[in-house]
């Protein structure tokens, strides 16, 4: 076991012990109370440049396994956590949470007061942190110095399309940093998909005669996806069934006039009860935003508000008034997460259904 | 229909046994308080001497009988309730309604089932029938029928194929379920099965042993809202009843696919039978396969939703409560004592890790086979509460007390045949023996392989052994101190590993900073700025627990549950505890029994979930800096140990083996009186015996019989011995002076500090509740003219009975004479000398 | 034989994306109201119409049209004789407004035409659209739907079972052979 350390931008420091690799790495810190699935968390492409803290204090008892990746590639900047265990459960019996962070250059660290610091990022908010090995001025001014991209989608996104061939609903998944379990649900619904990077024209989506078009989850500011992203989004929408998720909820919600507000503590875990406004029924759901819509700004003939937390009262849902569009900020695929809101995939296979012939 | 309800019948769980011990009964106060808040009349039947609940309605709606069928129509037939309760008391009252809804009397009087629909009721516990409902929503079940003579159950099992598992239809008694490998266990079992069961009759399963059993605590309202509130994991497999299993929480070996199954499971139960309020489902999860069956629907309180409660902080049976009376989750507020204002529909998210360790009563029944298996034989639990694996699991084996000095058992006496076989047959307290397996060098893929526990809790055994290598290789080391305590090790352990004695090495972890962090137990892992009254020791950065007031009593809990007297002295620390309320103090509690009464948050100030072991108990001192700490009486190491640290200790509930000092190994009559410095007030004469009579030594005097059936004379004579011994020998507080009647006179044979039992007894029958006398008089707050002037009337005919209760059936022992040290609970009974003989 | 094609949770779901495509066919719920065929068309204009409150805030007057038929042993969506639709409690006026007709299935479209009628009778809306749960094919006349929560083709000689929870229980669409 090595010391190693997590210091933030406010100057205090964590000693823990070092797990995965032992790279040195800077991101913003972001806290989750998911108590199952840490590694579809981790393999997600929404914390690209970010260092999870987990409230879970058991962490790698699963170990790794072949159907919980939400990406291939993990991006995340680090991995915060007060026990890890070194299971591997695979049939090789050879891939702990240890390994594969070192695989993938994501360093860990245990024994962190995790409950102290989730309490402190619970009133300051966003903070940027770095793990390193030596906790001193140097670590501090490289932290201070580090500027974290914006450009996230860019750098997960697939950068070419590719395609998941099946019999059923022919449906365009636009990336902007997807996770799997998207792919997941419209495989088990025998979608053919055909997932189109992040900057794919209407045009070039349009041409492929989908029968319904998913926005998907990705990372960062919705704020820093260019405006020709909403372009798109406005001219798919009068024309295609339209389902988006997470990063793509946020784009729907711009593309349509709405404005996004930072959140000042991001909300990341499955445990908020959200109120189904249609029906008043209560679900749950993997939420994890750092923006959030603004409800002032939502255009009440342009859009309807369709999930509401009951917790903080965001907008977790909105539909489209004058077209089959709509949006939900939290995740619907459960992985990792409660599955109530998951037949908002089936929603969209029946609308894309009555949008036949 | 909800709003019409005003006035409700619980139905309650009878005398502590194997299956349920106060968890039900604290589980009912909770509820009677929703009531209450409600403006609902609650009526109560129990006939548990020991209930919280019965002291918390007015004596008009009390029903101190046996919770039996006939007695619960007599009750509806008479007082008309609106609704009755089926949820509170266990397997019993479901049963009990079961068989009220079967022959009318519900209907007849309507009377509304409150929880569970009638439909529902109709198959819970009965698992022939609750199989073939699941099997019907298509959820998997494991392949089953039920047989009625001895010719069926062999034909069955033939085609099932061995192993093979029994259940008696509709048990009278909470023990599920018994293995069977040849065709020889399942006569024996099946013959045994039909006497327990209502119906004569029994199901043979398919054998699941060997797979993981998950348990799933959910609540639900009645517009069809649900949350998860808690998952709960068996470490041993299934084979192992839950009851016998150390159980940890939150689940730990679950991957997201197998946690999001079992729970939209649960919910899916949970809509189809139309549940209101806590339900508990239990599954066998077979990793390898992907695959899982449901095992037991249990739809009521029990000690696996009392731990989802203590463990998250959720108010599970106050809000069932609202909930059954239609409330909705979105209207519910928390009840008071909760200091935290989250709303009661955020799924309960945890940081810490809790690992409930079962206790065995082998010590005091040693006849009783101790092999685990499907049937439970353990009487008690304790819980530890950590932030790591380790930490958890070291901190419930402590609070089991193996060692009134904190040290860990060793199993090195075992040869390594006995180790191979203890491995493949568990026997009670396994833990030890794993560790004890890994000490020998046994890998962890064997074990594994031998038992079935997920290699996890393997490899946690084993980290715990590296610590305690690395504490043995360097004594006195603070860095090694700071690792000891970090992964849960005791002092106590500490120093017999260092062969130091103990004071040392809290003198190295003053010196050296080495403090407990205690961190707040509440819902929402920190994600909300929370107050909590809830708190558990671990070794980090931050502490969250400061000192609650300068006028602070501590009260040392009990514990996990046991045999003997001591049965009631959960019952004894929460009467204590109202008192010191009444008497202005803040009060602070240390407990590890999850379902323990006195844990409720409305009892106490603040809560610590602790090991009752001396450095612990010094750690939180330390915080606290109590007035004065009430330490129960069987604590004789602790007492001392605080005594020499100058700490104003006081003794209560009672030491129940110092100063008695008898003429003879027997007694017919007891008399019990209270006495302070100025008054000694005679309270009861009672006749003293055996289950089946005179007895022939004290430890058989487990029933009290009031009013004795001495002579007048002998009543005189018994008073003024009694008077005049205490004028010679002075004494304070409750004792009894024993007589034997021997040619038609009154013998003394001895003085003994009043049993625990006895206490509840003369709370009940004098209405004059004698735990505030005791705490008052330890308080120096006896007002001597009050005790002069109590309402007693010692030569009052009211009957009234106490027996104890015996754990023999559940044990699988034959029926014996039961010994006090060998009682579960106990009943009482008021009322005609034929009734009181009845109520057995 | 009974074979369960629309469950609980699908029923609910088509209802809630009726709910929307009557918003956006309408551009919102101006001048909206609707009506049910009895029985289970009227529980379904109430579940619709409860969403549509959920979503709008405003509430849709719900009414209700009575389908008699010659004989009583025929199916509501039988085809011997023409069914009757009477007037049974509609008290709001229709004039002018947007008529949603709401039934559960779409069979020959005998009853819509003479639930029509029965709505011509009373007054003069701007326009009628048609909401079932089911389009089962087979029709008679030239009726469509304008919002279909699930089509099943079927043949003549099966049935089809809808089940409200109000009066049936459960929710559920079956498909029976005969």
């Amino acid at each position: 076991m090595t010391q190693r350390y997590l210091i933030l931008e406010d100057g205090s420091v964590y000693a823990g012990n070092g797990f995965g690799a032992g790279a040195t790495t800077t991101g913003e810190i972001v806290f989750n109370t998911s108590m199952v699935g840490y590694q579809e968390v981790v393999t997600n492409q929404i914390y690209h440049n970010q260092i999870i803290v987990y409230s879970q204090p058991i962490i790698g008892a699963t170990g790794i396994s072949h159907d919980s990746y939400e990406s291939i590639l993990p991006t995340a900047k680090g991995m915060v956590v007060r026990d890890v265990a070194t299971i591997s459960k695979n049939r090789q019996r050879s891939l702990s949470l240890d390994q594969f962070l070192k695989q993938h250059n994501i360093p860990g660290i245990s024994d962190v007061d995790t409950r102290q610091l989730i309490r402190k990022l619970q009133s300051v908010g966003t903070i940027k942190g770095s793990i390193v090995d030596v906790a001193d001025d140097h670590a501090f001014d490289q932290l201070h110095a580090t500027v974290l991209t914006n450009q996230q989608v860019a750098q997960v996104a697939t950068p070419k399309p590719y395609p998941n061939p099946n019999t059923g609903y022919n449906v365009v998944v636009i990336d902007f940093g997807l996770k799997h379990g998207i792919l997941r649900q419209l495989s088990q619904r025998h979608c053919n998909v055909t997932v189109l990077p992040w900057n794919a024209d209407a045009q070039a989506i349009i041409s492929l005669d989908p029968d319904g078009v998913i926005l998907s989850t990705g990372p960062g500011s919705p704020l820093d996806v260019p405006e020709s992203v909403l372009e798109m989004v406005r001219t798919i929408q009068e024309r295609i069934p339209l389902f988006a998720v997470g990063l793509g909820h946020e784009l729907f919600a711009l593309a349509n006039g709405a404005s996004m507000t930072r959140l000042g503590t991001a909300h990341h875990g499955p445990n908020h009860p959200i109120r189904k406004i249609i029906t008043n029924d209560i679900i749950y759901a993997e939420e994890a935003q750092e923006y959030v819509v603004d409800s002032e700004t939502v255009d009440r003939n342009r859009l309807i508000t369709t999930y509401l937390d009951l917790i903080d009262g965001s907008i977790q849902g909105l539909r489209h008034r004058d077209y089959p569009a709509f949006s939900v900020q939290f995740f619907p695929d459960g992985a990792p997460g409660p599955h109530d809101s998951v037949d908002l995939f089936d929603e969209f296979m029946e609308i894309m259904g009555t949008r036949e012939g | 229909m909800a709003n019409d309800i005003q006035k409700i019948l619980i139905i309650g769980g009878g005398p502590t046994e194997i299956g349920h011990e106060t968890e039900l009964d604290s589980g009912t106060v909770q509820i009677i308080q929703a009531f209450q808040k409600l403006g609902i009349r609650s009526l109560l039947i129990d006939n548990n001497p020991f209930s919280v609940a019965l002291e918390s309605v007015q004596p008009t709606n009390m029903f101190i009988q046996s919770v039996t069928t006939e007695n619960v129509t007599r009750i509806i037939e008479r007082e008309q309730p609106d609704a009755i309760l089926p949820t509170a008391g266990g397997v019993s009252a479901i049963s009990v309604c079961q068989e009220l809804q079967e022959t009318g009397v519900l209907a007849e009087n309507n009377v509304q089932l409150l929880g569970i629909p009638s439909e529902s009721l109709s198959v819970i516990n009965n698992p022939e029938r609750i199989n073939a409902v699941l099997a019907q929503m298509n959820l998997p079940v494991i392949e089953s029928e039920s047989v009625g003579t001895l010719d069926e159950a062999i034909t069955v099992a033939g085609r099932i194929g061995y192993p093979v598992i029994v259940k008696p239809v509709a048990p009278k008694i909470d023990m599920s379920r018994m293995l069977c490998d040849t065709e020889a266990d399942m006569i024996e079992a099946v013959s045994k099965g039909f006497n327990w069961s209502r119906f004569g009759q029994c199901v043979i399963e398919q054998s699941i042993v060997g797979l993981k059993e998950i348990e799933m605590v959910a609540i639900r309202d009645g517009r069809g809202t649900q949350l998860l509130i808690s998952g709960l994991e068996n470490i041993d497999p299934i084979g192992i009843h839950s009851g016998d299993s150390m159980v940890v929480a939150p689940t730990l070996t679950l991957t997201n696919q197998d946690y999001q199954r079992l729970r939209d499971t649960t919910f899916f139960i949970g809509t189809q039978f139309n549940f209101t309020g806590a339900m508990h489902i239990h599954f066998a999860l077979d990793q390898a396969h992907d695959a899982y069956f449901v095992t037991k629907v249990t739809p009521y309180l029990d000690r696996g939703t009392a731990l989802a409660s203590t463990v998250t902080g959720y108010p599970i049976a106050f809000v069932s409560a609202m909930l059954y009376l239609q409330t909705n989750l979105t209207d519910v507020k928390l009840p008071d004592g909760y200091r935290y204002q989250q709303s009661l529909l955020l799924e309960p998210t945890l940081d810490h890790v809790t690992v409930r360790m079962p206790m065995w009563p082998f010590e005091d029944v040693p006849e009783a086979d101790q092999h685990l298996s499907t049937v439970m034989h353990a009487v008690g639990s304790t819980i530890g509460v950590g932030r790591s694996a380790e930490e958890a699991i070291l901190k419930a084996l402590r609070s089991s007390q193996f060692s009134p000095r904190d040290e860990l058992t060793s199993r090195s006496d075992l040869t390594d045949y006995e180790i191979i076989s203890l491995l493949i047959h568990p026997l009670a307290s396994r833990v030890l023996v794993l560790i004890e397996a890994l000490r020998r060098g046994y890998q962890i893929d064997e074990l594994t392989e031998l038992t079935k526990i997920d290699p996890f809790y393997f490899q946690k055994f084993k980290h715990i052994l590296a610590v305690e290598e690395l504490i043995k290789s360097k004594p006195l080391d603070p860095t090694v101190l700071k690792e000891a305590r970090y992964y849960g090790f005791g002092d106590g352990m500490v120093a017999r590993l260092w062969r130091v004695d103990f004071d040392t090495v809290r003198q190295i972890a003053n010196e050296h900073d080495i403090t407990p962090t205690y961190k707040g137990i509440e819902p929402t892992a920190a994600e909300f700025p929370s107050q909590t009254s809830t708190f558990y020791s671990t070794f980090e950065n931050e502490n969250e627990s400061t000192q609650l007031s300068e006028h602070t009593a501590l009260v040392l809990g009990r514990g996990g549950n046991q045999l003997g007297p001591n049965a009631s002295a959960d019952y004894f620390t929460t009467e204590m505890l109202k008192q010191l309320n009444k008497s202005g103090y803040k009060t602070v509690t240390i407990n590890t029994n999850s379902n323990a009464g006195s844990l409720m948050k409305s009892l106490t100030d603040k809560q610590y979930i602790e090991p009752i072991q001396l450095g612990d108990v010094l750690n939180v001192v330390q915080i606290e800096h109590p007035e004065v700490i009430f330490v129960p009486g069987n604590r004789h190491y602790l007492t001392r140990e605080l005594r020499a640290r100058k700490l104003p200790v006081a003794v209560l509930p009672p030491d129940q083996e110092q100063r008695s000092e008898l003429v003879y190994d027997h007694a017919e009559i007891g008399l019990d009186l209270f006495v302070t410095a100025q008054h000694t007030v005679p309270i009861l004469l009672s006749d003293l015996r055996s289950e089946q009579g005179l007895a022939t030594s004290l430890s058989q005097l487990t029933v009290m019989k009031t009013p004795s059936q001495v002579t007048k004379t002998q009543f005189d004579d018994i008073l003024s011995h009694a008077t005049n011994y205490l004028t010679e020998h002075p004494r304070t507080g409750l004792v009894q002076l024993l007589y034997t009647i021997e040619r038609g006179k009154a013998i003394f044979a001895g003085i003994r500090p009043t049993r625990l039992t006895a206490i509840a007894f003369l709370n009940k029958v004098t209405g004059i509740n004698w735990i505030r006398m005791l705490v008052r008089q330890a308080l120096g707050e006896i007002d001597e003219a009050l005790i002069a002037d109590l309402p007693l009337d010692i030569r009052s005919n009211r009957i009234a009975v106490l027996r104890g209760t015996f754990p023999f059936k559940q044990l699988q022992v034959p029926e014996k004479l039961g010994l006090t040290t060998q009682e579960v609970g106990a009943k009482i009974g008021f009322g005609t000398a034929e009734e009181t003989d009845l109520t057995d | 034989m009974a074979k369960v094609v629309v469950d609980a949770m699908a029923m609910q779901r088509a209802l809630t994306r009726i709910t929307y495509e009557i918003i956006e066919h309408n551009k919102g719920i101006d001048g909206l109201v609707i009506l049910g065929i009895k029985t289970r068309g009227v529980f379904l204009a109430e579940r619709i119409a409860s969403r549509l409150k959920q979503l709008e805030n405003a509430s849709v007057p719900v009414g209700e049209l009575d389908v008699t038929k010659y004989r009583d042993d025929i199916e509501h969506d039988g085809t011997e004789n023409d069914p009757k639709v009477t007037v049974s409690k509609i008290d709001f006026p229709i004039t002018d407004k947007k008529v949603i007709l709401v039934d559960d299935v779409l069979y020959t479209g005998r009853t819509i035409r003479a639930a029509m009628s029965a709505i011509m009778d009373l007054g003069r809306p701007k326009q009628i659209n048609l909401a079932v749960l089911v389009d089962r094919g087979h029709r008679e006349l030239p009726i469509r739907a304008d919002f279909v929560g699930k089509n099943i083709p079927s043949s003549q000689n099966e049935r089809i079972k809808v089940s409200v929870t109000e009066i049936d229980g459960q929710d559920s669409v079956e498909i029976m052979r005969q």
